[in-house]
């Protein structure tokens, strides 16, 4: 199979929803003369013209109220958020008003609204641009969370929203943009709530999100070599959560490693965590661990951005105190 | 010198007594053989007499207050007599069942807080669980994780200890008799104190099984090994909570002991091997798993866990139990490959040597009186397993073929599943179709 990026995967798929179907249109700021900040809608403006792919000005709260609107009157729009810490501008569009009309409206209507938005540090791009704030939308009834760690995830995923009648807050790893990864050329879709076994083991489990999932195989792959056997599980939607795949893994392994950019309270390894002692509690033979970012802002300067990423030694550690429990 | 009073065990299977009246006040003269407090327990009230004469000087546990059996509940002294200083700390303020709608605290039980384990948080759960299971005593086990955690496998480590009988005890006059009869001392039952071998056990042994067979003594009280605990543990789980059903078939067995003689000398030349007939049984059944999934279920709260692997238990027959060793993945191994981890596993068995997950990893048993003279019988599910199948004698049957009378060898299968999740339809089928493959060696084993 032909070997892509991540963003000419999403790319791809935009294309391909905007072919299949006339009532999807792209708006947001930057995505039509310049192609997205991250050049995901690159060219789909010229081919789709200025009424499909729309720049907007710089207001997110316009952005996804329009967005929340025109979901209502039939259309299906796809808009992007240029930085996931924006979300913080329009919170009550997403999580007072797109979460919750369907259900105060007793059903009478639909809101197939997808909103993308690119998360995660790395680039520099200091505390008001880098942030991993998917945990916090994991706590408002009503949305559903897609979270891609590789090129085939993102194009089956970003199918999957558009197609979805409901809310979904498509969130892209920045710095996975430029991640290649076989993907096939024609329309498919990946189910939401069914996470990616990515490696079989017996030893531990590893829970991880995002680009994480590739620091855990990463791992995974390094410590084979000292017979230790990771299992690691990519849950590729955060809500629907897959969590029986995720319960039987610590069944057979009884022990478990979450990886998540997110900083560290009430984050994705802490729900995770949370469900693992509720139902499997009597299965775990060690301490659950949390591999995340520290509670802080994410810093500018380059070494403390880099201290503050979970990394493959993090993960290392947290393996190594989990093979103390045998 | 001080008496105390305990609360009396007041009946065999009484723990617990909950005093109703103290007929005296602290400071009276009491009387030994007088009543001085009246106790209920399993709903029977009775009088507690003072064990000595003296003075009640305190009374350690109040009306309505519920503890174990041999508790102190109050103390006696001599007249003028000082109450030593340990009575005289004023224990906590007890609620009384009367006053508080929580269960009452059971002073007696607060010492022993968490039975003496130690360091009640240093063990993971999944041990926790396994030691409950299995009735180990978590404070007898060092753990081998950080700051001394317990571990899982430190409890499987026990076990695994326990199930092999690792210390042979037996007294030196019966060691010198076996080292001189060249008689193995693990197979030899111990009638002495705590199973150690005498030297009386040997010569039995020697004299052949008559001696061996005949058991402990009349009027004798043992105490219960830690595999006879698991095993009727076990039984009585799998007895009570799964209502069982069982089925009865006749098997010709002609054909497959046929098969046999004729496949022996090839596998003695190419494997140095000998299959027997329960090796064939494994396979067979296994195959039959592999087209009655339902056979390799079990129940799990309310889920249905069809199980992955196919793991044919054989039950094995010791002198302190019964044991389960299974060979994985039956449906999928060749037979050369079942005779040896069958003959291994049954070899390890006896030597005590399996590993805990030999033994937990079957997901259906064969249990096997093919060699007694018993023609069927029923048997309990090995739990989780929702299936178990029981082989009796092989005998020869005259039976009509076309109107002439021929001989069979006939020998009766009987099934036993778990009817919460296994109907008599389904588990008829799978007895059916076993029979079929049985009776049909050919089809059954062509690919082997």
């Amino acid at each position: 199979m032909r070997e892509i990026t991540l963003r000419e995967a999403l790319n791809e798929a935009l294309k391909q929803n905007l072919q299949r179907d006339e009532r999807v249109f792209i708006m947001g700021e930057d995505v039509g003369c310049f192609g997205g900040i991250f050049q995901v809608t690159a060219g789909l403006m010229e081919e789709f013209g200025p009424d499909r792919v729309i720049d907007t000005p710089i207001s997110e709260s316009a952005i996804v109220g329009g967005g929340i609107g025109a979901a209502l009157n039939g259309m299906r729009p796809i808009v992007e958020l240029m930085n996931i810490d924006f979300t913080l501008v329009c919170m009550d569009q997403i999580a007072n008003q797109a979460a919750k009309m369907r259900y105060m409206f007793g059903g009478q209507m639909n809101i197939p609204l997808v909103i993308r938005t690119p998360s995660g540090a790395g680039r520099g791009a200091a505390a008001h641009h880098s942030q991993s704030l998917h945990a916090l939308f994991m706590h408002i009834p009503g949305l559903k969370i897609a979270a891609p760690s590789n090129p085939h995830d993102a194009k089956g995923l970003l199918n999957t929203a558009v197609s979805d009648e409901n809310p979904v807050l498509f969130i892209e790893d920045k710095m996975l943009y430029n991640m290649k990864g076989p993907v096939p050329e024609e329309y498919y879709t990946i189910p939401f709530g069914q996470a990616s076994i990515r490696r079989e083991g017996r030893d531990i489990t590893i829970v991880a999100t995002f680009r994480m999932v590739n620091k855990a195989l990463s791992v995974a792959q390094e410590l084979l070599s000292k017979g230790i056997n990771i299992e690691v599980i990519d849950p590729r939607t955060l809500c629907p959560l897959d969590k029986e795949t995720i319960l039987a893994s610590v069944r057979k392994t009884g022990k478990l490693i979450t990886v998540d950019e997110g900083t560290r309270c009430n984050g994705f390894g802490s729900e995770i965590a949370a469900i693992v002692a509720e139902e499997a509690i009597e299965c775990l033979q060690a301490p659950v661990i949390r591999v995340s970012a520290p509670m802080t802002p994410v810093p500018y300067g380059p070494t403390l951005e880099k201290f503050y990423i979970p990394s493959e030694e993090n993960i290392k550690e947290a393996v190594s105190r989990l093979m103390g429990y045998g | 010198m001080a008496t105390e009073v305990v609360l009396p065990a007041l009946g065999l299977t009484v723990e617990k007594g909950k005093i109703l009246e103290w007929y005296k006040k602290e400071g009276d003269p009491v009387q030994k053989g007088e009543p001085i407090f009246l106790v209920e327990a399993d709903k029977v009230t009775t009088d507690v007499e003072s064990p000595s004469s003296g003075v009640l000087s305190k009374i350690l546990i109040p009306v309505g207050v519920e503890v174990p059996i041999l508790t102190v509940v109050a103390i006696i002294t001599e007249p003028g007599e000082k109450l030593a200083a340990k009575w005289m700390v004023e224990g906590p303020a007890f609620s009384t069942a009367e006053t508080s709608a929580e269960p009452p605290v059971s002073p007696g039980e607060r010492p022993r807080a968490k039975t003496g384990v130690p360091g009640d948080r240093g063990i993971v759960p999944a041990a926790r669980r396994k030691a409950k299971e299995y009735g180990v005593d978590l404070s007898q086990i060092s753990g081998t994780g950080p700051d001394g955690v317990i571990l899982l496998k430190d409890v499987e480590r026990v076990l695994a200890a326990e199930s092999k009988i690792s210390v042979v005890k037996a007294s030196t006059l019966a060691r010198k008799l076996c080292e001189k009869e060249e008689v193995p001392l693990k197979e030899i039952l111990g009638t002495g104190i705590r199973g150690r071998i005498m030297q009386a056990d040997v010569k039995a042994y020697l004299e052949g099984p008559t001696a061996t067979a005949a058991g402990p003594p009349l009027g004798s009280t043992m105490p219960m090994s830690t595999i006879r605990r698991v095993i009727a543990r076990r039984m009585s789980e799998s007895a009570f909570n799964a209502p069982h059903i069982y089925f009865f078939s006749e098997v010709w067995l002609d054909p497959l002991l046929q098969f046999r003689e004729e496949v022996l000398p090839v596998f003695d030349k190419h494997f140095n091997l000998r299959p027997s007939i329960n090796d064939f049984l494994i396979k067979a059944v296994a195959l039959n798993i592999a087209d009655f999934p339902m056979l390799n279920a079990q129940l799990k709260g309310e889920e249905i866990h069809i199980m992955p692997e196919i793991n044919i238990g054989l039950a094995v027959a010791m002198p302190e139990g019964l044991i389960v060793p299974a060979i994985p993945c039956a449906d999928r191994a060749g037979l050369v490959e079942i005779i040896r981890h069958r003959a291994d596993l049954v070899a390890r068995a006896k030597e005590g040597k399996l590993t805990l997950q030999e033994i937990e990893r079957g997901t259906f048993t064969i249990s096997s009186l093919a060699q007694y003279d018993i023609t069927h019988f029923t048997a309990i599910l090995n739990p989780p397993q929702s299936g178990i199948l029981s082989v009796g004698k092989t005998d020869e049957k005259l039976v009509l073929v076309e109107g002439q009378v021929r001989v069979k060898r006939i020998t009766r299968v009987g099934l036993s599943v778990d009817h919460r999740i296994i109907d008599g339809t389904t588990a008829a089928d799978f007895l059916q179709h076993l029979k079929w493959k049985l009776e049909h060696p050919a089809f059954t084993f062509m690919s082997l």
